[in-house]
């Protein structure tokens, strides 16, 4: 045990360093950049790494400005965010990696990281992390020192620090781990200038000399280590990887590397070995390599830092005892939705109205126009009513969708979004679920592309499946806004705020018993117990806000937007051809009549019913327009119109139908995107229109003796 | 101070108090994703809430929901 240590310098390391002129012999790290329009020949590539909530995204995006690009890694579904920024004429690009715990593989996101820090070989690896929290955060470091020797510490969030009267001693934790540390706050002004000089320093000068701390476990497990090491040495596969991190990682019996390394040896000598020690002597040398790591950790935290007075009560801890108490909790939950609820409802619904205001009178005048140069009637119509009608639909729906997002991010901005998902796993357990799935399900409430995205989270490969099949049950901003459209038409405030309720309440059911029921079909998963970090309470701050909304309502108006767009044209046509006839005789006529067979006797819904329906299937948004357009008399209100056509049964079986029987294109294009899998797709689209079908018969005809 | 050392399940610990993990028996995969949190053999924590639900505990500095059935399996002295 006496010998777990850290020893600096035993693998010493000199820097190929680069003094600023482009000419002379290139370091071969360095990639020329081969863009005409760009004077920087020099490209440093950067990757930022630490865990979830430290302040990465922070970092870069106070680095890079406007300067970045959110992707997907290829063939991944995890979140890829690059950016760049200049200085003195160099190119310094970044890579900010998803937010992780440890660099395992227990999930796509390590394995990622991992490999993007060995394969891709960026010229830093930049680890940051929470001066609040020093030891846990540098855990996944201490991992990343074994992987390169390229890195730096960008400690940060010294100004909450301060406040704690937390002091580290910058040069001491740069003794300790043999790279070069800053500490920074990301909310400081000056800390631009700061952290670009500090990275621009440990690519460049000899100021840091890279000796990275070298971890010395116990003999026992060090005897391990060589031994694996020495079969492996001469391996033909994984060349990037340094050996001795490949021993380790067999050690703790990480599956990708042993099942990479399998292809190439027989390991079951060692396993075996390991086998005998558990038994023997309780030895796993999986437990036995994080506990050495947290030991050498607690003791570099020691040696360089005071004022980490463990256990003291924080504001936080009084907060959470009536925020997270067992019983004031749950009303506390539900107040907080419903009042996010009603500000996204009460607020968007006048800037709607403006904007639809503005964008009829935009329309006038272009068919004006239109009509002033003798445009034929069938393009004028093509024009206003597809083309411009379609970029309305996205349009309109934007301010909902903003403001949502908006309220979603301060909740997690503020630290309250995993506390509730805390209190949900009381609730969602009772279905099998994990916390972590509501929130997936509070996202899908905006667009449940976003929805979709937002199940990445789950653990659970079970439960992932079952709420990206299960998020298009929850009603979008679209679908809300036919719920206030048509409750609004047919019952008294009152009512129609109680109807609105049951369907919400119908739509949350739906997914808690389908996540039950799918689970018998989806196979065996090994159940993962909650685990989540719960973080301090923070003052939301405008810039994340930005940010967070953004990227989220991005998603809407890229994805979603390109589907609605383009379906409004393709229902142009199907409502107009041929030109010039009654609605009944048009394409979508027949098709409308033809499923009126069917559904007039199930659901009660007549041809004109079906059709804004049938228009819905690709995007939500247009069945208002659909009803507008089908229902249209001339001189009299579509309000007056509906209320005429459609009787009490028929208004709420439309709602209950409309509310769940088919997600968008743009929702199926994200189911097949997330698993990759046409089958699953498929089923995405067809087991909610047969459960809706069966509810929406119940509906009816429970309805249809009371008027 | 009658209870120093006395053995005890994490589920089963009182609020506030200030326990050290002696033995984690989970599975595999959740004592690897509990360590990498900080959660692992001879570490002290303390239980902020233990009544309904999961148990929050502090650790490292950090907070960390750990549901029920796992708590069961973490065995504590303190
Ligand atoms: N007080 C303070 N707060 C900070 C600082 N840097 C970041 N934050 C806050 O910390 C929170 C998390 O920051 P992010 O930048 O989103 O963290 P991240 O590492 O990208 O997190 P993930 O994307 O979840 O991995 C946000 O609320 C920030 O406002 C800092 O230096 N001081
Ligand atoms: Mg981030």
């Amino acid at each position: 045990m006496r010998r777990s240590r850290f020893n600096q310098g035993k693998r010493r390391y000199k820097r190929k360093h680069y003094r600023g002129k482009p000419q002379g012999g290139k370091p071969h790290s360095k990639r020329i950049l081969a863009s005409p329009d760009s004077d920087h020949t020099i490209e440093h590539r950067i990757a930022f790494l630490g865990n979830p909530n430290v302040g990465k995204s922070s970092i870069f995006n106070i680095l890079t400005g406007s300067h970045q690009h959110i992707g997907n890694w290829p063939g991944k579904t995890v979140e890829k965010k690059e950016g760049h920024f200049l200085l003195s004429d160099e190119y310094f690009s970044l890579v900010d990696l998803p937010g992780t715990y440890s660099l395992s593989a227990h999930s796509e996101e390590e394995i990622i990281t991992r490999q993007f820090v060995v394969e891709e070989k960026p010229d830093l690896v930049c680890a940051i992390v929470d001066a609040t929290r020093l030891e846990r955060t540098s855990y996944i470091a201490l991992q990343a020192l074994e992987l390169t020797e390229n890195i730096a510490l960008i400690v940060n969030m010294m100004d909450l620090a301060e406040k704690e009267n937390i002091q580290i001693d910058r040069q001491k934790l740069e003794e300790q781990l043999g790279i070069p540390v800053l500490l920074v706050s990301a909310f400081d002004n000056s800390c631009i200038i700061r952290i670009k000089k500090f990275l621009y320093d440990a690519l460049h000068t000899e100021k840091y000399t890279f000796t990275p701390a070298y971890l010395l476990y116990s003999q026992k497990l060090e005897t391990m280590i060589n031994s694996v090491s020495r079969q492996i040495e001469d391996r033909k596969i994984l060349k990037d990887y340094p050996t001795r991190w490949l021993s380790i990682k067999v050690l703790e019996a990480d599956k990708w590397v042993i099942s990479k390394l399998e292809e190439e040896y027989v390991l079951d000598d060692m396993f075996n070995k390991i086998e005998k020690l558990k038994k023997s002597e309780n030895f796993d040398p999986a437990d036995e390599i994080p506990k050495r790591k947290f030991r050498a950790l607690k003791g570099i935290v020691k040696k360089s830092c005071i004022g980490y007075d463990d256990f003291k009560e924080k504001l936080s801890d009084k907060i959470d005892k009536v925020v997270m108490h067992k019983f004031w909790g749950y009303p506390i939950l539900i107040l907080i939705y419903a009042a996010f609820f009603l500000i996204t409802f009460y607020a968007s619904g006048p800037i709607i109205n403006g904007l639809d205001y503005l964008l009829t009178s935009f329309s006038e005048i272009v068919r004006g126009w239109l009509g002033a140069v003798n445009s034929p009637i069938f393009l004028t119509s093509l024009i206003v009513d597809g083309v411009l009608s379609g970029i309305g639909a996205v349009l309109l729906f934007i301010p909902i969708i903003v403001i949502f997002y908006i309220l979603v991010a301060l909740m997690e901005d503020s630290g309250y979004l995993a506390r509730s998902a805390y209190l949900m796993d009381n609730v969602l357990g009772k279905f099998g679920l994990q916390g972590t799935a509501f929130l997936s399900m509070i996202m899908g409430l905006g667009c449940n592309v976003t929805g979709i995205m937002a199940t990445r989270t789950i653990k659970s490969e079970r439960d992932r499946l079952s709420m990206i099949l299960t998020n298009s049950f929850l009603p979008c901003a679209a679908r809300l806004g036919v719920i206030a459209f048509l409750t609004g038409i047919f019952f008294e405030p009152w009512i129609a705020a109680m109807l609105m309720l049951a369907l919400y309440a119908m739509s949350f059911l739906l997914v808690f018993l389908s996540a039950m029921f799918l689970k018998l079909f989806l196979g065996k998963s090994e159940t993962m117990p909650l685990i989540i970090e719960i973080p301090e309470y923070r003052l939301p701050r405008l810039k994340n806000i930005f940010h967070l909304t953004w990227e989220r309502a991005g998603i809407f108006v890229k994805k979603a937007g390109t589907f609605i767009f383009i379906a409004s044209i393709v229902i142009w046509f199907m409502s107009n051809i041929p030109y010039g006839v009654d609605s009944e005789y048009t394409i979508a006529g027949y098709i409308g009549r033809g499923l009126a067979y069917v559904t007039e006797p199930l659901f009660g819904f007549d041809w004109k019913m079906v059709v804004p329906l049938l228009f819905g299937i690709p995007a939500k948004e247009v069945v208002i327009s659909a009803l507008s357009i089908l229902y249209y008399i001339p001189g009299s209100s579509i309000v007056a119109t509906l209320r005429a056509a459609w009787t009490i049964p028929q208004a709420i079986s439309f709602l209950v139908f409309q509310l769940t029987y088919a997600p968008c294109f743009a929702t199926l294009a994200s189911i097949r995107s997330e698993t990759k899998s046409w089958k699953m797709t498929a089923v995405g689209f067809f087991y909610p229109l047969i459960v809706t079908s069966l509810i929406t018969v119940v509906v009816y005809y429970s309805l249809l003796p009371f008027f | 101070m009658n209870t120093m050392n006395k053995k005890n399940y994490l589920a089963d610990s009182t609020v506030n108090s200030i326990v050290k993990i002696e033995k984690i028996t989970a599975g595999q995969k959740a004592r690897r994703f509990l360590a990498d949190l900080g959660v692992l053999e001879g570490v002290k924590l303390r239980i902020i809430k233990n009544d309904l639900g999961p148990i929050l505990i502090e650790v490292k500095a950090t907070r960390v929901a750990i549901g029920r059935g796992i708590a069961t399996k973490i065995e504590v002295t303190g």
